[in-house]
Order: C-alpha cells, then sequence, then structure tokens
C-alpha cells in the first residue's frame, strides 16, 4: 500500500495551508460579526503558521518554526487589544454588526 | 520736466511755474490713503481714524497744490507761451513709465532720450496746465471740506472704513484723471471715479434702492465709456499718440496754420502733415479725425449726465449724502467737461473742417445738448419732491450749462462755472444732508416745514447756497452762469444776428435764460417748504448712532449737527459759495480794473483756451474769394467776439493787469454783452427767488391751484418725462427679450451639449458610487479581489 | 509541466459548496453544501495521495516522512478544513470558537507529523489555552444568549454574510493559485538527503561551541554524515531555543515590546470611560434595530 501512496511532499502542507488562509479570508470578508472576523484572521494565521513549519522541515532549519513564535506573538497582542476595543464598541452601540461602524464612510 | 513737444519751439524760461514736481505724488498720497483705510477696517476700535486718515490724505494734496498755485495764479509765475500764437506749452512730470510698444526714442542734443516717436507709449505722467491746476485746487480743496464733514456726517456707521478708502480712492482716481498727461491715465482715473461712484452709491447695499442705482450709474456710465474708449482709439489711429504733449500742440500747430496760411488747406492737411511726423506711414481718412470728438462726447455725456445719459445721477443719490455733494455733485459728474475742456483744440479744429465741409459741427452738438439738457432738468426739479433729488436735476442742470459754454467754445466760462458750482451745491448737499441727518433720513420735502426754527445755521448756510444757485447778483453761481449766457448771447447776436449759426445760439442763450428762472424758482421753492411756512416734520427711520443720547431718536427734535467737523466745512463753502465768483472774475464795472482777472488769467494758461482768431464761423466759408482775403476776413471777426477781455497778444502777461483797456467789448443789442447779460439775468432770478416766495412763502394754494390746472404738464414734470418709463420700454425689456433668447439657446445647446458630454462620466460614477460604500467588508473584499488578480498576473507572467 | 486541472475543478466545486453552506435565513441547502464538499475534499485528498499522477509528480519534494505518518496528516488536514469551514459557516461565535479550537488542534498535529513537538504544544497552549478563553469571554460578553431552538433569532449580523458569493469567488481564485504554485514550481530546491540530521546538527554543533564541548566536531555536516549520529540528540525544544535566541535577540526584544505595548494597551482601552450619551442603555433593543434596518436592506 505504501508504494501506491503518494511521498508526503511540501505541497501537501502548503495546500493545507492555502486553504486554511483562504478559508479565513473569506469569513473575514462575509462575516459581519466582529468577533468572528478576529476569529477568522487568527485562522489565517493557522494557515501561515503551518506553511511556515513545514518550510523548516523541508529547508531542515528551525527558523520557520521560530517565526512562528512570531505570529504567536502577534496573534495575542492583536487579540488583546482587538477584543478590548470589540467590548468598547459593543458598549457604545449595543451590536456587535461591523456595519454600525461607518461613520467614517463618506 | 520734460517738455515732450515733438516740434521745436521756442520757450520762454523766466519765471516758470515751480512746484510742480511734487504734485505727481498727490494721486499716490491718495492712493495710500485709501489702503491705509482699507487696513484700518481690520480693527473695529480703529475704524473711527479711517476718516481723519482720508482728511489728512486729501489735505497734503491740497497743500501741494496750493503751494504750485499761489505764485502762479498771483502772476508771478508762469507756463510757457510759445511763439506769438499763444500756445501754451503745458510742463510734463513723468512719474514712472507705464506702456511702451514699438517705436523708437528721439534722443536729445547731449544723447539723453528727451521724446519718443512711434509705436505708443503711455506713461505714469501729468500734464500741467492752467486747467489741470484749477481742477485740483478743486479736487482737492473741495474734497477735503467734504471728507471733514463726512468724518462727522458717517461717525458710528458699521462701514465707516470702507466709506473712506472708497473715498480716497476716488480722490486717487479724480486727481489722476485731471493730472494725466495721455488719454490711457485719463481713461484709468474716468474709469477709476466710475467704480468709486459704483462703490459709493451703493455702499448701503443692504438697500435694494442703492444697489440698483448703483448697478444703473455703472451700466449707464459705460454706454458713455465704450463712444470715450473708441474715440481714444481714433486718435492714436490719426495722431500715433495718446501724449496730451504731443496731441494739443500739434493740433493748435494745425489751428495756426488754417488760420494764418490758407484757408483751403484744411485741417486734416494739418493732422496729416502732423501724422507725418509722429506715425510715419499711416494716412488717416477725414472721417476719423471728424469722429474722435463726437466719441469722446458721447463719454463726456455720459460721465456728466446729459441727454440721452442723465437717467443715473437722480439715482445715484442713493449713496450716502458726502458722495452725492462730492462725487455727483462738485467733481467726478465734472470730468466730462473737463474731458471737453481739454480737447478743445481738437473740437475746435474739427469745428473749423466741418463748418468749411458743411458738416455737423461737434460744438453744435455740444452746445444743443448742453441748453437742451440745462432746461430739460430743470423744469424736472420744478415738480420734484425729494429734497436730494431736487439738488440732483440741477446738477444735471447746471451741468448743462457747462456744456453750453463749451459749445459757445468758452471753456473759460464753463470751468467758471464748474468751480462755482463745486462750491455752491456741495454747500447745497451737505446741507441738504445736515437736514435728513436732523430729520433722520427724511428726505420727501412734502413732510417738512419751519425747519429754520430748529435748525436756523442750516437755514442760512441753505439759504446762500439756493441764492448762488439761483444766481442772485453778486453771488458765485451769478458771474459763472453769466460768464456762459454771455458767451452764448454773443455768438448769437452781433456780427452773428441772423446768420444759421447765430439763430442756433440766441436760441439757446434764451433757453438759458429761462432755465436760470426755473432754477431760481425751483431752489426758492425747496428752501421756503423745507425752512419757512408752519413747523412740520416727520422722523425716518435711520438712526444715527453716534451719540448713545439718541438711542430714542424718535422722541426727539431735530437738531443742529452736534459735532463741529459737520459745521465747519460748511461755513468755508459758504464764504466760497458767496464770494468767489468775485474774487475769480470780479466784474470791471462795478470794481474797475484794479481786481485781477484771475479765472480769465488761469484758464488763458491752458489748452482750453482757443484765441479768437482760430475759431471760424459759417461767414468765413461763404466768401467767394476766400484764398485771397484771409487777413481781412479772419481779423474782422476777431473784434467783436466773445469768450475773452484777451485778444492775441503777442505776450499774454504783459496785459493781465490792464487788459480790456484797449479793445471793444462785444456788444449785444448795443449794450456791452456781460453788463447786458448781468442785468437780465439779474432780473430774471430774482423775479424767480420773488416768485417762489410768494408762492410758497406762506400759504401755498397758488401752486396748488396751478398744479390742479395744468395737471396733464404737472403729472409730466412729477414722472420726469416718462424717461426711465422709455428707457425702460426701448432699452432694458428689448434687453431682456433679447437675453430671454440667449438664455434658451444656452439652455438647449450648451447647457445640453456640455450636459450630454457630462452624461457619461454621471452615470459611470453613479454605478461606481455604489463600491465606495464606506463598508469595511466592502473593501476586504476589494483587497482580496485585488490580491487573487495580482496573484493569477504574476502567475501568468512567471509561467510565459 | 502538467496543468493541475484537477486542483482548479476541485476549487471550483469547493467555492460552491462553501457558497451554499454561508449562513443565510431559511438556508436549505447547506446539508448539500457539506455534502459537495466533503466530496469535492475528500476526491482531492485521493487524487493527491495515490499516486495517480493526476496532479504532480511529487518525488521531487518528498519531506522524507516515515509512510506511516501519511494517514495521520490526511486525518488532521480533512479536521482541519472541515473545522475551518464550519468556523466560517456557524451562525453562533461561540460555536465558532469551538470549531476553531478544532482546528488550533488539527493543526498542532500537523506540527507533530512535521516533528515540530515544541511548536505543537505551544501551540495548544496558547491558541487553544489563552486566546481561545480570551475569545470565549468576550463572546460571553458581547453577545446575548440564545434560546434553545431559537438559532433564527440570532443578530443579523450572525444570520447572513455578507456578498458570500463574491467573496468565495475571490478567494478559491486566489486559492487556486496559490494551489498552482505550490504544486508546481520548478524553481524550487531540491530535498535535502536527510534534513531533519542536518537540522539536529545544526544544532548540535552550534550547542557544543556555546557550551564549550565539542571541539572535537569541525562542522555539522561531517558530524551529520557520520553514522554514529542520530537525529534524536537534539531535542526539537532545545534546536527551536539555540535559533530563537542565537539568531533574531533583536526580533525576541521587540516581541516583547510588542507584548508590553498591549498589554498597556489593553489597560488603556478597558478604562476608557464611555460618556454616558454614547453608552448604549439596551443593547438588545439596538441589536433588534440593527436586525431591521439590516432586514429592511436586504
Amino acid at each position: 500500500m505504501n508504494e501506491m501512496l503518494t511521498p508526503l511532499g511540501l505541497s501537501h502542507f502548503l495546500m493545507t495551508g492555502s486553504i486554511l488562509f483562504v478559508l479565513g479570508l473569506i469569513g473575514f470578508v462575509t462575516r459581519r460579526n466582529l468577533i468572528v472576523m478576529f476569529l477568522c484572521t487568527e485562522m489565517m494565521f493557522q494557515g501561515v503558521a503551518l506553511a511556515l513549519v513545514a518550510f523548516a522541515k523541508f529547508h531542515g532549519n528551525v527558523t520557520g518554526q521560530t517565526f512562528v513564535i512570531f505570529v504567536l506573538t502577534i496573534a495575542a497582542a492583536e487579540a488583546a487589544l482587538a477584543l478590548g476595543l470589540v467590548v468598547m464598541l459593543f458598549r457604545r452601540r449595543g451590536t456587535l454588526d461591523v456595519e454600525a461602524w461607518q461613520t467614517m464612510s463618506g | 520736466m520734460t517738455g515732450r513737444n515733438a516740434y521745436p519751439t521756442e520757450r520762454r524760461t523766466d519765471s516758470l511755474v515751480t512746484g510742480l514736481e511734487p504734485l505727481q505724488y498727490i494721486p499716490w498720497i491718495a492712493a495710500l490713503g485709501a489702503v491705509l483705510c482699507g487696513l484700518l477696517c481690520i480693527r473695529p476700535n480703529l475704524k473711527g481714524w479711517a476718516g481723519w486718515v482720508c482728511v489728512l490724505a486729501i489735505a497734503a494734496g491740497f497743500g501741494l497744490t496750493v503751494n504750485a498755485v499761489l505764485p502762479w495764479a498771483t502772476g508771478k509765475t508762469h507756463f510757457n507761451h510759445v511763439g506769438d500764437n499763444h500756445i501754451v506749452q503745458a510742463e510734463v512730470v513723468t512719474a514712472s513709465p507705464w506702456i511702451q510698444v514699438g517705436g523708437e526714442n528721439v534722443p536729445g542734443e547731449n544723447g539723453e532720450i528727451i521724446g519718443y516717436k512711434g509705436g505708443l507709449q503711455v506713461d505714469f505722467g501729468y500734464y500741467f496746465d492752467g486747467l489741470t491746476l484749477t481742477m485740483l485746487l478743486v479736487v482737492c480743496g473741495i474734497g477735503m471740506l467734504i471728507a471733514i464733514y463726512a468724518v462727522g456726517y458717517m461717525r458710528g456707521d458699521p462701514g465707516v472704513a470702507r466709506f473712506f478708502a472708497a473715498m480716497a480712492l476716488f480722490i486717487f482716481a479724480m486727481t489722476s484723471l485731471v493730472m494725466a498727461d495721455n488719454l490711457v491715465l485719463l481713461f484709468l482715473g474716468w474709469e477709476g471715479v466710475g467704480l468709486c461712484s459704483y462703490l459709493l452709491i451703493g455702499y448701503y447695499y443692504g438697500k435694494t434702492t442703492a444697489v440698483d442705482a448703483a448697478k444703473k450709474a455703472f451700466i449707464v456710465n459705460r454706454i458713455g465709456d465704450l463712444g470715450f474708449l473708441v474715440g481714444i482709439f481714433l486718435c492714436y489711429r490719426v495722431f500715433g499718440t495718446l501724449q496730451f504733449a504731443d496731441i494739443i500742440p500739434a493740433v493748435q500747430n494745425a489751428l495756426d496754420m488754417v488760420a494764418t496760411q490758407d484757408l483751403s488747406r484744411g485741417s486734416l492737411d494739418a493732422a496729416n502733415k502732423l501724422q507725418s511726423v509722429l506715425n510715419p506711414g499711416n494716412g488717416t481718412s477725414p472721417w476719423l479725425f471728424y469722429a474722435i470728438p463726437f466719441c469722446l462726447m458721447v463719454g463726456a455725456f455720459g460721465k456728466s449726465a446729459q441727454i440721452p445719459l442723465f437717467v443715473w445721477l437722480p439715482d445715484a443719490m442713493a449713496g450716502p449724502t458726502p458722495v452725492s455733494a462730492l462725487v455727483h455733485a462738485a467733481t467726478m459728474v465734472t470730468a466730462g467737461v473737463y474731458l471737453i475742456a481739454r480737447c478743445m483744440p481738437i473740437f475746435v479744429l474739427t469745428h473749423n473742417d466741418a463748418l468749411r465741409d458743411g458738416f455737423l459741427s461737434p460744438l453744435y452738438v455740444v452746445a444743443a445738448v448742453g441748453g437742451v439738457t440745462a432746461l430739460f432738468a430743470a423744469t424736472i426739479a420744478l415738480t420734484n419732491n425729494d429734497l436730494k433729488g431736487v439738488f440732483a436735476y440741477s446738477t444735471v442742470s447746471q451741468l448743462g450749462y457747462m456744456f453750453l459754454g463749451l459749445g459757445a467754445i468758452s471753456s473759460t466760462a464753463a470751468v467758471f462755472h464748474l468751480v462755482t458750482h463745486a462750491f455752491f451745491k456741495a454747500l447745497l448737499f451737505l446741507t441738504a444732508g445736515s437736514v435728513m441727518h436732523a430729520l433722520a433720513g427724511t428726505l420727501d420735502i412734502r413732510k417738512m416745514g419751519g425747519m429754520g426754527k430748529h435748525m436756523p445755521l442750516t437755514k442760512w448756510l441753505m439759504l446762500a447756497g439756493c441764492v448762488a444757485l439761483a444766481g442772485a447778483p453778486l453771488t458765485a453761481g451769478f458771474f459763472s452762469k453769466d460768464e456762459i449766457l454771455a458767451a452764448a448771447m454773443i455768438k448769437g447776436t452781433g456780427a452773428h444776428w441772423g446768420t444759421g449759426e447765430g439763430v442756433f445760439y440766441f436760441i439757446l442763450a434764451i433757453l438759458g435764460l429761462v432755465t436760470a428762472f426755473l432754477t431760481a424758482f425751483y431752489t426758492f421753492r425747496l428752501w421756503c417748504i423745507v425752512f419757512r411756512g408752519e413747523t412740520r416734520y416727520e422722523m425716518g427711520d435711520e438712526h444715527h448712532s453716534e451719540d448713545d443720547s439718541h438711542d430714542d431718536h424718535h422722541a426727539h427734535e431735530p437738531h443742529e449737527m452736534p459735532f463741529w467737523p459737520m459745521n465747519a466745512p460748511l461755513v468755508v463753502l459758504l464764504v466760497g459759495a458767496l464770494a468767489v465768483g468775485f474774487l475769480l472774475a470780479p466784474p470791471k464795472k462795478l470794481v474797475g480794473d484794479d481786481l485781477p482777472q484771475v479765472m480769465h488769467s488761469v484758464m488763458h494758461e491752458s489748452s482750453a483756451y482757443i484765441p479768437e482768431k482760430y475759431i471760424k464761423t459759417p461767414a468765413d466759408f461763404e466768401a467767394d474769394d476766400v484764398e485771397t482775403n484771409i487777413d481781412t476776413i479772419t481779423t474782422g471777426y476777431i473784434v467783436d467776439v466773445s469768450d475773452s477781455h484777451h485778444e492775441t497778444h503777442a505776450d499774454p502777461h504783459a496785459d493781465d493787469a490792464h487788459h480790456g483797456d484797449h479793445h471793444a467789448h462785444p456788444k449785444v443789442l448795443g449794450y456791452d454783452a456781460h453788463g447786458f447779460m448781468m442785468v437780465i439775468s439779474s432780473i430774471i432770478a430774482l423775479l424767480g427767488i420773488a416768485m417762489a416766495w410768494v408762492f410758497y412763502s406762506g400759504s401755498r394754494s397758488i401752486p396748488t391751484q396751478l398744479a390742479a390746472g395744468f395737471g396733464a404738464l404737472t403729472q409730466t414734470l412729477r414722472d420726469k418725462y416718462y424717461i426711465d418709463e422709455l428707457y425702460d420700454k426701448a432699452v432694458v425689456q428689448p434687453l431682456n427679450i433679447v437675453s430671454q433668447i440667449l438664455f434658451l439657446v444656452d439652455q438647449l445647446v450648451i447647457h445640453a451639449t456640455v450636459m450630454g458630454v457630462g452624461l457619461l462620466p454621471g452615470q459611470v460614477g453613479k454605478h461606481q458610487r455604489k463600491t465606495q460604500q464606506g463598508k469595511l467588508q466592502g473593501y476586504g473584499l476589494g483587497m482580496l479581489a485585488g490580491v487573487a488578480a495580482i496573484a493569477l498576473l504574476l502567475l501568468y507572467l512567471l509561467n510565459r | 509541466m502538467s496543468t493541475p486541472l484537477l486542483l482548479y475543478i476541485a476549487s471550483v466545486l469547493g467555492a460552491i459548496a462553501l457558497v451554499l453552506m454561508m449562513p443565510r435565513p431559511g438556508n436549505r441547502l447547506a446539508p448539500l453544501g457539506a455534502l459537495l464538499g466533503a466530496a469535492t475534499l475528500g476526491g482531492c485528498w485521493l487524487a493527491v495521495a495515490f499516486n495517480t499522477g493526476l496532479i504532480h509528480d511529487f518525488s521531487a519534494n518528498t519531506l522524507g516522512l516515515p509512510a506511516t505518518t501519511f494517514i495521520y496528516f490526511y486525518i488532521f488536514s480533512a479536521i482541519a478544513i472541515a473545522a475551518a469551514v464550519r468556523v466560517i459557516t456557524h451562525r453562533r461565535p461561540v460555536y465558532s470558537a469551538l470549531w476553531f479550537i478544532m482546528v488550533v488542534l488539527a493543526g498542532a498535529g500537523m506540527f507533530l507529523v512535521l516533528s515540530a513537538d515544541f511548536m505543537a504544544f505551544a501551540m495548544i497552549i496558547i491558541y487553544g489555552g489563552a486566546i481561545l478563553v480570551t475569545y470565549m469571554f468576550v463572546i460571553m460578553l458581547a453577545s446575548q444568549p440564545l434560546e434553545p431552538g431559537q438559532e433564527d433569532q440570532a443578530p443579523a449580523y450572525d444570520r447572513f454574510g455578507r456578498d458570500p458569493l463574491w467573496a468565495c469567488v475571490a478567494g478559491f481564485l486566489l486559492l487556486a493559485v496559490l494551489l498552482t504554485v505550490s504544486f508546481d514550481n520548478p524553481d524550487r530546491p531540491t530535498m535535502l538527503a536527510n534534513p531533519d540530521a542536518k537540522m539536529a546538527s545544526d544544532a548540535e554543533v552550534l550547542r557544543d561551541t556555546l557550551t564549550g564541548r565539542g571541539l572535537d566536531a569541525e562542522n555539522s555536516d561531517e558530524l551529520a554524515s557520520s553514522p554514529q549520529f542520530t537525529a534524536d540528540r537534539v531535542s526539537n525544544v532545545e534546536r527551536v531555543g539555540l535559533d530563537l535566541f542565537n539568531k533574531h535577540p533583536l526580533a525576541i526584544e521587540l516581541a516583547g515590546v510588542i507584548l508590553l505595548v498591549s498589554l498597556i494597551g489593553a489597560v488603556v482601552i478597558a478604562k476608557t470611560h464611555i460618556p454616558p450619551g454614547e453608552q448604549h442603555p439596551d443593547p438588545e433593543s439596538a441589536a433588534a434595530k440593527a436586525a431591521q434596518t439590516q432586514g429592511g436592506a436586504a
């Protein structure tokens, strides 16, 4: 059976990472709930992180994994600030609808 | 000082007029004053100073003028006279070059540039002769007095700084106008005073009448200005230059040639010769030259409110009263008189030509328009019930007198009347302003009566003005009006009696006498109604906020001017209105020859004065053997002609003090012309005054009955001959129709085309607008699509 | 170079499936979309897994992983993708967050397949433990609880998405491009013979240099090719740590600063006083109003 299977390659992981990234992107654009939108950005981070780790494996180099740490850092910082903002906005308008916040629109 | 005469001339160099150089700063001092007044607008607490800044600027100009004029007017210094032809060589001061196109410089003996010929040169150059200095004295002197009055009159008005900025700007433009040494600078001043007039008439821009009046004045003046502009173009075409210093001596030389050499050689030949010097290579058509005075005349009629362009002046009274006094009575409206006086040699040259060739002389047109306007405006003033309106029509009427004087080729008389009129009309307007001030804006004389009890000073001041305007004996208006009437009468009687020209001028003189009667009548009608009879008045609704105590103005009685600057200038004007005529032209019959005839000697030092030998009459051209009898013909009339107590002397200065001794006075019906006219006009003026006194002093039943008796006539007069209605029907409504048609064309053709072109982007934008919905996720989607597109493009490029 | 036609077909089908599954009121086609998506993913995986040659010859860029790990990759990958789809399609944020935990767990599994042990556990601890808990708190704070069986009473902004069609078209266009590149890049460098060993030996040389040991080893390549060497001699944590603190000291500091700043920022935001006039008194009525306006707009 093993001979029938394709050897696992970089492309497999990139494919999965790409799908996660694109799904996150689509979610970000379509969902109107502020919290879900931020969740979708986290999912885009997931796809990127997967690609980074796969590259690290492929190149025999841990720098890719190291970068995932920074991705995590940014994700954590973003979560802290963004969620704080979301709570504040919710207290002002009583809704999580992103379209409630378009006073700057022309 | 550079004499820029293209003709070599001999010059007297002794005792020339001094102090002319500083006069070039007068307009610029006024302009600086205007800027300062404008700057004072910025701080409300500084606005009050604007008036004094303006007064100071004008007073500086007046001081400079007096400094130059005093030694000259008293006969100590003189302008150059060239040869024995009594051609005055004016002094030209060039402040700075302005426009210079083509042409070449004329080098002097030492290689320095002394002149310029060919091409076009226009400088900020100032042309000084007797006429200029007289006008400067009037503009600055009267302007200063009125500005002082205005300081009090405008006190507390919110726009006071704007008012005085426009006043100072007006002085800038008016002095530029009278000092200009070329037609372009004159036109600059001409338009400048028009602009200031517009600004000042529309000073109360909140009032519709004021705004409409300002627009009316501006638009009617445009018609005249178009004529003036065409005249300037023609002047350049014919003479190849616009400098008075070139044109006037050349025209005077041409006059001289015509007079002394050969009558068959018309002035056009002379003009052509002149042009071959100034503007080589350009021939000229006789018609171009002939058209020049007519074009200039149209400009003068517009600015000086003569028929048919007089309609703007009565409406212009919507401006503040000091403006009416200065701009619309004393100075600006006399610019037309000044223009024709300044160009008098051209008029006379054309006059001679026209007589020779059987055309209409421009001077006849000027005289006829002046005479008819004088009578016409006086009849309207008879029934007018507006305090300032009467004076406005009176101004039109008096300007008509001046044009009559010009038309009788007596610019001395015209300018003399201009000077005296400036005094007494300024006085009348300012006292009218005092009455208006006291009654809080009431102008309808039917609502006034017996004001003398409340305003004794104003009563007497206005009486002095009225006496002068009515031409009561020995007042200023008496002498100057007499000069004009005498000039016209002399041209209509004596040797001229019975000729076509003689009848023409005789009729005009009679018109002038009738006008004098009407003037005396309507002037005293006004004064009696306002100051005599039972006391009654209605307060207007204009509050003068200069005094806090006047808050409850309605409850107050009319009062004299509380502020000294408003009365002080009036006293000076009073003295002027009564005495200036006597001072400038003392009647020899009364005082003998001891006193100098200042007005005459002053005007003889200007190009506006045309010696009699240069002026042709139709009789000159009726002689069969014209060519052989020149001397006989010319000298035959020299003796018997008007305008001056001087004849052509080799040295005209020598006999200033004892002129009149050795030449015959013109005769009318066997009497001395001036003496005759003085007696006649005295009788007429006193008659008019007496009649008005009888009619309006006590019970006013006679005029009421009279008005009822002549109902239609009275109504016509009250409605000002329906001129405004006529213009509305003849000019305004057709214009409206044309503009409606043009509006339709504009809508259907231009608007449709433009909007059709704009339709495509408009529609594209309408749909594109939806993409710019200002929503976060819409932009996110756009970014996503963009990233996808770029990735696709990169993929395509990499795999190619 | 063969055109990965199959991937394009799969992208189109996936896009259709996702559009069908997107939340909208009264969506009865969602199960159909789920089926279509599952079928697409399954077919795609089969085509990739079995060496059919339909997509690509993978011999050039294998990762040298043991064959037994293949099955784990496919399982985790399928779970991750399915969970991700649920994250973006579920109407209730709480469930979205829970499904996101599933994505994180599946991703951690794939990290293990890639022998990135430390990253896998860090991901679970930080994402699943810290960040997602914060999300859950916020969701609880900011959402109105829904009665069971009344999902349609959820706020309008959760009940239907915004332009799902165009988003899916654009997104899957991008996906197709990404897949094309990841499966077919002739310029990609060839695989090392033993990348694990190289990685480990790099780390060992570095560690020995830092600790003063192992002066005997001249270079890592020699060490990696020596028969006694096994990759297990240096753990993954040790490798990451050595790399992190030796090669990226500045980045570490910057990350620290970023975390500090966000900490302060979060405190400031939390303490921001909302003026009474701007504070919404009744979030529910506002949400209802928003729902009405949205319904009117839709």
